[in-house]
């Protein structure tokens, strides 16, 4: 019974099932679609950020760049949906469009997946560290450029507009048309992507990954091939922002290059910190803290951004474990060694220490 | 005829790539020997470059133009210590994804102090009148300020930080100091103050770029991003760490996607990340990269 109630996935369905309601203000009989409309962005980027988490909460490789598979996704949906007519060279492809949900995720899928296969075996294996990071971002930006610059195939800065949503079988053809029809499609879609990152993590290979974000060398001494695990990861990771970014198209019904730009990364990576990265739930609650901070204080100020880079300094100054992390510490140290444990190394050594002498004893 | 336009687009081009490609070496030199250092992804110094840039602007009428050049460089040098010293220095216990965190926020700070202040649009810093005339060679002529003096400027400030790294004690424990910063400092050698002043020179040299730039690029918000990631590319193709590796990185970037704007503009942007893929595929840690460096 406690293993049911402690369960990750049951909370991460309730959470789902009752996100539009705990938005603060929200009030279930009046005005709803506002919060609807809060809530789907919310739990698409929380599919993002916790694929991206994967990467660098779970197995240490913090990529700048994830936004290039959720934009891919995004794109993949959007001309899967509207149709093409653009000339390669010689060849003229001419796509009419089609209107299934399934077809676009699987394009959205693979083609996210045959980027990631890319990346994996070209920059995974030859970079880790700050070199990573810095070439992932440098790679998302080629993405980014594709989609900016190529007019004829993604319409250029414009984007494209008017995207259908789908129908699906058994349903009316403009079933999904519907705020609240929509957000509760996507939250089933959301959580069965979560179950399986759950069970990711939760699996053998979830554990060396932890090993590994915790001491490579000592994970290499195993036996266990390091780089087969990251290279692993990256491409699991790299699956469920393409998932994230079909859903995108879908709810917005426009895409633009924003997509695949710097901001949409730095995006994802604030959310988990703030949330608390070697956490499962952190990047959900990081998506919640960061869209609710976007969406009152941009009705203050429009300098918001500011707002939102300056609590993020301060998470990473004090709090690098988010609050998630935070809630955790105060759980296992108690309230004040957890706040001492902030300021003060000494603080830090001493409940190690005192954790060290308990642990031994007999 | 067309041959001689083409090859007289050819040369222009050419040295345009030149100096766009001294502007990058500045920028890049100040972010690798900091990252060379430190091991500090510094993202905001492309906030640095721009704010250079806008502080001469608004210094320009009060101390006119070389002053306000200088003056530029050095009040960013001076903001990018006081940055260091309280906003980096407690994250040297960490990794060092998260000094890229950290400065990640700071980018977005500053891109927003920049619209508060100065506002969205872009804004002109305007040549005196006795710059912008051109120098004649033989029979090609080059604008005066673009591409004599900031080439030359550049060429002088390169030589000054090549002489401090290479021929000064200063320059011996930064050098030191990459290879092992732990050492250097049990040597008795204060490692905190070197940081300090190491993170200075850097900034400083965004600051310079982002001045010298500003009476020939637009000045706009959006420049810190656009140039910090070509910053890190010129970096990555360099090698990190490595003064030669800044300088031919950032000649071989200019030059070549300046030249592409002849071939095929559309992919201008794309031309430093296309050099980066392939310099990547061939050497892992770039032209005059170390092995091991912060992995």
């Amino acid at each position: 019974m406690n293993r049911v109630v402690r369960s990750p996935l049951l909370w991460t369905a309730l959470v789902l099932a009752i996100l539009p309601w705990l938005l603060p203000g929200a009030n279930p009989f009046a005005g709803r679609a506002g919060f609807i409309d809060l809530g789907t962005t919310i739990a698409i980027f929380a599919l993002f950020a916790m694929g991206f988490n994967l990467l660098f909460g779970h197995i240490g490789d913090l990529s700048f760049g994830h936004a290039m598979f959720f934009t891919i996704g995004a794109y993949a949906t959007a001309l899967f949906t509207k149709g093409f007519n653009v000339t390669v060279g010689s060849a003229n492809l001419v796509w009419g469009g089609a209107d299934s949900f399934f077809g676009s995720m699987a394009l959205s899928l693979a083609l996210g997946a045959a980027l990631a296969f890319l990346l994996a075996r070209l920059i995974v294996p030859r970079s880790s560290g700050i070199y990573f990071s810095m070439i992932t971002l440098a790679f998302a930006q080629v993405v980014y450029f594709f989609t900016y610059k190529w007019d004829a195939f993604t319409g250029g800065e414009d984007g494209i507009q008017a995207i259908a949503r789908p129908s699906l079988p058994g349903f009316a053809q403009s079933y999904l048309n519907a705020s609240w029809h929509f957000y509760y499609f996507s939250a089933i879609v959301i959580f069965i992507a979560l179950a399986i990152l759950w069970w990711v993590i939760e699996s053998p290979f979830g554990s060396v990954c932890h090993a590994i974000r915790e001491n490579e060398q000592r994970a290499e001494f195993l036996g266990y091939d390091v780089r087969k695990y990251r290279v692993n990861a990256f491409f699991i990771s790299a699956l469920f922002p393409a998932i994230a970014g079909c859903l995108w198209t879908y709810y917005q019904q426009s895409i633009t290059p924003d997509a695949g730009s710097i901001e949409y990364s730095g995006r994802v990576v604030m959310m988990s910190l703030l949330g608390g990265i070697q956490t499962f739930f952190g990047p959900m609650l990081g998506s919640f803290i960061y869209w609710q901070l976007q969406n009152d204080v941009s009705q203050i100020t429009k300098y918001w951004e500011a707002v939102i880079g300056a609590v993020f300094v301060v998470f990473v100054l004090i709090a690098p474990r988010g609050i998630w992390g935070a809630v955790e510490d105060i759980e296992h140290y108690g309230l004040r060694s957890a706040v001492q444990r902030v300021f003060s190394r000494r603080a830090r050594l001493e409940t190690e220490m005192a954790e060290e002498v308990v642990s031994r004893a007999p | 005829m067309f041959l001689a336009l083409t090859l007289h687009q050819f040369t222009d081009q050419f040295i345009n790539g030149v100096t766009l490609g001294m502007l990058y070496i500045l920028v890049a030199l100040g972010l690798n020997i900091i990252l060379g250092l430190m091991g500090v992804i510094n993202y905001s110094h492309g906030s640095f470059f721009m704010l250079g840039a806008y502080v001469a602007y608004s210094l320009d009428p009060v101390v006119g133009f070389w002053g306000s050049i200088l003056l530029a460089a050095l009040i960013i040098g001076a903001f990018g210590m006081l940055f260091e010293s309280t906003l980096i220095r407690p994250l040297y216990r960490r990794i060092p994804e998260y000094t890229l965190l950290l400065t990640y926020g700071t980018a977005l700070i500053f891109e927003q102090i920049v619209r508060r202040i100065w506002g969205d649009d872009a804004v002109r810093f305007e040549l005196p009148e006795r710059f912008s005339g051109t120098l004649t060679v033989g029979n090609s002529q080059f604008p005066l300020y673009k591409d004599v003096m900031l080439v030359g400027i550049t060429i002088l400030v390169l030589a000054l930080v090549w002489f401090l790294i290479n021929r000064t004690n200063i320059g011996m424990i930064i050098r030191a100091g990459t290879r092992d910063a732990e050492m250097v400092r049990i040597l008795g050698i204060n490692m905190p103050m070197m940081f300090t002043l190491v993170f200075g020179i850097g900034s400083f040299m965004a600051g310079l770029a982002g001045a010298l730039a500003a009476p020939v690029y637009a000045i706009q918000p959006t420049l810190a991003s656009e140039w910090v990631i070509l910053t890190f590319v010129i970096v990555i193709v360099g090698g990190i760490g490595s003064f030669w590796g800044a300088i031919v990185g950032g000649l071989l970037i200019g030059i070549v996607s300046s030249l592409m704007d002849l071939l095929w503009p559309p992919a201008v942007e794309m031309t430093g990340f296309l050099i980066m893929a392939i310099i990547l595929l061939i050497r892992p840690r770039g032209l005059f990269g170390v092995e091991g460096l912060f992995e």
